[in-house]
């Protein structure tokens, strides 16, 4: 029979649903995002509710770590955020052989499932890496006095507010979240997953995510935001020598299906 | 030159700094200073890519386009009939910061005319970083051009600032240099050189001692040389790469085929620029600092040089194929990256593995091994790959079958994105 674990979706709901398959001994297991339906069919056994727990999901984590590595366990991550069909089973099965084998999992790149989940990692790591280049802040200016109501209202910082959108094919918001909290410390901004309604959120040095996110209506950009994206855009313009025009490479290194959120390719016009 | 809106100003000191190559902003990795705006990542970042498919990642500026030189491949030259420029320190500050923000940049690449003198010129570079470094506390990337001919005391100045600075040696041989360049002896551009990369090691060496000595240039220096506006060959522009890459532990040398911009009688009438030239040149760069080749391997007296039809590596594998096919779960590492087709990720990866399990065929592309050029030159558990017999004519064809070039000859992808392997793979 297979076992079948609802959890909630997210990474840390995920690694709860790993330890509690792993302490009912399980081997065949199936793991349920919520909304998705059971593949087992007939074989299915009753689905169980698993609850999220940060105590638990640490715990497990520090399991994993300790039996396997470091990398290993960053290499499942990311495979995680891929959100690929089925990719849970895929890491539970690379996670049992972890547990079993223990470092020299990392080494066993030419087997299944290991090379599976190294190759959907390198896909997430890479459009991480991408998107580090690709989000667009611009300045927003925040709503006059009033309009925020009393309580949110009162606290708001001098500095206007950076907003960016994004619309990746992998869920990278927790990826690239620390690395602009590191470089955008010194002013509220949030990065806006058009896609997952998700939000990643950044005041004074903390951030955090948010779900189920929509926007009630356009954003108000500052008249600076205006100026400096235009600069921008007539500098992208320059920088082209005309002599090497090639727009496949181009096109190769900027799918268009970013382009839509990128200033200088006349995103958000 | 400063009453142009400042609009139009950005647009031609945009169009002045466009043919300096150098983009990459890795190398440096710094963590932000709390408080501050920025950081660096060692892998580096490419934020876009123009039209002609180069990469932006720097906030790449001229301070300003005025030159006292009369150089005839500069578009910048004094004799040339263009309209001037310049931006005060105060502004290329603003400017950098606001685009900063946006996550347009990564940083800064400022370089300059040289105006009045070289010493001038340098204070005036050095007042820009050191406002960024110093007034905006920018932790950000910052890439500073020297000035030939400038004072040394300036020069260490510029390295204590910025994370990469560079000098261009622009031609390959004095003469040259002397035909072109009247200017600028090659002593003067040598000796900074030389005074930059003698920072870095006594830098470096005090770090080592003390986690509290100033870095100087964290992301060493590098140059650039113009391909085809002169007549050397590229043996010689692959042996001079070399001995900076040795002797100067220089961390790049970037390429730029040259672009006719002038009708002065000492340049050659190109109709296009040697793209594909450059290309090779990049491949051949590649060999030198991360496959263990020497130069003299690649190109020697009676071949000086590069083959257009076939990328440097599979050519020497070509000339040597009495050291081929090697075993794939046998041979050392610096083997492996000697087959044409496997790259550095790709090695590593056949080591790690093999070390596990025997590789097959099966194996070696669950790896992600491409097998296209490596088959030729490989067996795997004995067994030979390639189909048919190693020998020339027909080993070339097939190499070459597959790899159809387009009519035009576009420039190829040099500057993959990647993430954290960069450092080992020398992707950017």
């Amino acid at each position: 029979m297979t076992a079948c674990y609802r959890y909630d979706g997210t990474f840390e709901g995920f690694l709860c649903a790993l330890a509690a398959c792993r302490e009912s001994g399980g081997a065949e297991a199936e793991f349920l995002r919520p909304g998705a339906e059971s593949g087992a069919g007939l074989f299915a056994a009753g689905s169980l509710d698993v609850a999220t727990e940060r105590e638990t999901a640490l715990r497990f984590r520090e399991r994993f770590v300790t039996a396997v590595s470091r990398e290993a366990f960053a290499t499942l991550r990311y495979a995680f955020h891929s959100e690929a069909a089925g990719v849970e089973q895929l890491v539970w099965r690379y996670v049992a052989l972890g547990l079993k084998k223990g470092r020299q999992v990392q080494r066993m790149l030419a087997q299944e499932p290991v090379c599976s989940v190294h190759r959907l990692s390198r896909r997430v790591a890479h459009e991480a890496h991408r998107f580090t280049g690709f989000v667009r802040f611009r300045e927003v200016a925040w709503p006059a006095d009033g309009e925020l109501g009393g309580e949110a209202g009162r606290d708001r910082p001098e500095v206007p507010l950076m907003y960016a959108r994004i619309e990746p094919d992998a869920d990278i918001l927790p990826f690239i979240a620390p690395y602009f909290r590191e470089r955008l410390g010194d002013r509220p901004w949030m990065i806006h997953d058009l896609r997952r309604s998700a939000l990643a959120l950044c005041d004074r040095g903390t951030w955090r995510l948010v779900g189920g996110v929509s926007l009630a209506g356009r954003p108000d950009y500052t008249a600076g935001e205006e100026v400096c994206s235009r600069l921008w855009r007539s500098y992208f313009q320059h920088m082209a020598i005309p002599e090497r025009h090639n727009p496949r490479l181009q096109q190769s290194l900027v799918p268009l299906r970013f382009r839509a959120h990128l200033v200088e390719f006349g995103g958000e016009e | 030159m400063n009453s142009l809106p400042f609009e139009r100003r950005l647009e031609i000191l945009a169009d002045s700094a466009k043919y300096d190559v150098s983009c990459s902003s890795s190398g440096s990795n710094r963590r932000g200073a709390p408080g501050g705006v920025g950081s660096t990542t060692s892998a580096g970042v490419c934020h876009t890519w123009t039209a002609d498919g180069r990469c932006i990642s720097l906030l790449k500026i001229l301070l300003t386009n005025a030159c006292i030189f009369d150089c005839a491949y500069c578009v910048n030259r004094r004799s040339n009939d263009i309209p001037r420029a310049a931006f005060t320190p105060d502004e290329v500050v603003r400017l950098t910061m606001d685009f900063y923000r946006r996550n347009y940049i990564e940083g800064l690449f400022l370089s300059t005319g040289v105006t009045r003198s070289a010493d001038h010129t340098m204070e005036q570079l050095i007042a820009v970083v050191r406002k960024l470094r110093e007034e905006e506390r920018f932790n950000g990337y910052v890439h500073l051009k020297v000035v030939p001919g400038a004072d040394p005391l300036l020069v260490a100045e510029a390295g204590r600032y910025a994370d990469r600075v560079s000098i261009n040696i622009e031609l390959p041989t004095r003469r040259s240099l002397a035909l072109l360049a009247p200017d600028k002896p090659r002593e003067a551009v040598i000796a900074p050189m030389r005074q930059v990369s003698d920072l870095i090691a006594s830098a470096r060496a005090e770090r080592k001692k003390s986690r509290k000595a100033p870095p100087f240039a964290p992301a060493g220096q590098s140059t650039q040389l113009i391909v085809g506006a002169t007549p050397e060959s590229d043996r010689e522009i692959i042996t001079l790469s070399e001995g900076l890459y040795r002797r100067l532990d220089m961390k790049r040398v970037y390429y730029s085929a040259f672009v006719p911009g002038s009708d002065d009688r000492r340049l050659p009438a190109l109709p296009t620029p040697p793209l594909l030239r450059e290309h090779r040149l990049y491949q051949a760069d590649w060999l030198l600092r991360f496959y263990g080749f020497a130069a003299h391997e690649l190109l020697d007296e009676d071949r000086p040089n590069l083959d257009m039809g076939f990328d440097p590596k599979s050519d020497w594998a070509v000339r040597h194929l009495d050291l081929f096919p090697v075993e794939v779960n046998l041979v050392d590492y610096e083997v492996l990256l000697r087959v044409p087709g496997i790259g550095v990720r790709s090695a590593q990866r056949i080591v790690a593995a093999r070390r596990h399990a025997r590789l097959g065929e099966a194996e070696l592309k669950r790896l992600g091994v491409v097998l296209k050029r490596a088959r030729y030159f490989l067996t795997a558990g004995g067994r030979y790959l390639g189909g048919i017999r190693l020998d020339g004519a027909g080993l070339v064809a097939r190499l070459l079958a597959p790899e159809k070039r387009p009519a035009r000859l576009d420039q190829l992808e040099l500057f993959p994105a990647h993430a954290d392997a960069s450092a080992l793979t020398g992707e950017l």
